[in-house]
């Protein structure tokens, strides 16, 4: 959420803003949600946690920008600040040793698989979702982000409040380890998985 | 060089700098580079086999990310929930 308070909205235009940018997103909203907590109660609460904040602090969303990338960012930081802290299911890696462990921009961008496109082109949606929804979840925001939702690395940066380097080098690592997983279904379903010599 | 494989033909089979290549690719795909990103890839692809590879793998996981990721309905109460929450708060 910005922190500067431009200017204040008339109730009519709360309304209109509130109508016409941050409810047609409910869709990619609850699905972001959903993709986080795995459980329709949580991801409900989640979203509507969320916009009811953006009603409250709508005076520091600036009309004519990004209102979707302001309500994910305000989405992933309740995640982080307090769903997170109330989940019953610990989360599986800790965010701060993922910042400072990932947080490197040097990344060796070398591949690291010897899987095929021609593999994954027959891949089903069961087997895409089960492997992004096995990454950690700082991997699987960032695919979320770029892949499903469409952002730039810029409006990525601004959402996760790290540096686009960071976005570019975490986007790169949770790619590889999608493909790691793939991997294993490629061979599971018996598809050749090595390189052509 | 030998040309035993049609498309591979024109294509080195060692890149001279993989991870610059890659990141680059990478970038490309993700729609970073705009217009001389094009151009780049042109001719990354034409020159280099494994750029070539690497380049279609890359795709097909973001077509595959795109095109097959199974999506949930929002629930129908939600929108009503959160309407009735805000009249509440206004
Ligand atoms: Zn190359």
């Amino acid at each position: 959420m910005s922190e500067v308070q431009r200017r204040k909205y008339s109730q009519e235009e709360k309304n209109s803003i509130f109508d016409g940018e941050f409810m047609p997103h409910i869709d990619s909203m609850y699905n972001f949600a959903y993709r986080l907590t795995f459980d329709e109660d949580d991801a409900k609460d989640l979203v509507q946690d969320t916009y009811l904040k953006a009603y409250r602090f709508i005076n520091s969303f600036e009309q004519g920008t990004n209102a979707k990338a302001w309500l994910f960012r305000i989405l992933k930081n309740s995640f982080i600040n307090e769903y997170r802290k109330k989940s019953k299911q610990p989360a599986k890696v800790d965010y701060q040793e993922v910042e400072t462990y990932y947080n490197s921009d040097d990344v060796d961008f070398r591949g690291t698989t010897d899987l095929r496109a021609e593999s994954v082109k027959d891949m089903i949606g069961d087997e895409i979702s089960n492997a992004l929804n096995s990454l950690a979840v700082d991997f699987r925001t960032v695919i979320i982000l770029c892949d499903l939702e469409g952002f730039t690395y810029e409006e990525m940066a601004k959402i996760l409040d790290i540096p686009i380097g960071t976005v570019r080098s975490r986007l790169h690592r949770a790619r590889n380890l999608l493909k790691e997983k793939l991997k294993g279904y490629a061979q599971h379903m018996g598809y050749n998985t090595d390189e052509e010599e | 060089m030998d040309k035993k494989e049609e498309s591979a033909g024109e294509r080195k089979l060692q890149c001279s700098d993989v991870s610059k290549c890659f990141e680059l690719l990478e970038s490309i795909l993700d729609g970073e580079m705009g217009d001389p990103g094009k151009e780049v890839l042109k001719e990354k692809l034409a020159k280099c086999q494994p750029c070539f590879e690497h380049y279609h793998l890359e795709q097909a996981i973001r077509d595959l990310l795109k095109t097959k990721c199974s999506k949930q309905a929002v629930p129908g109460e939600l929108v009503d929930s959160i309407r009735t929450k805000i009249s509440d708060i206004k």
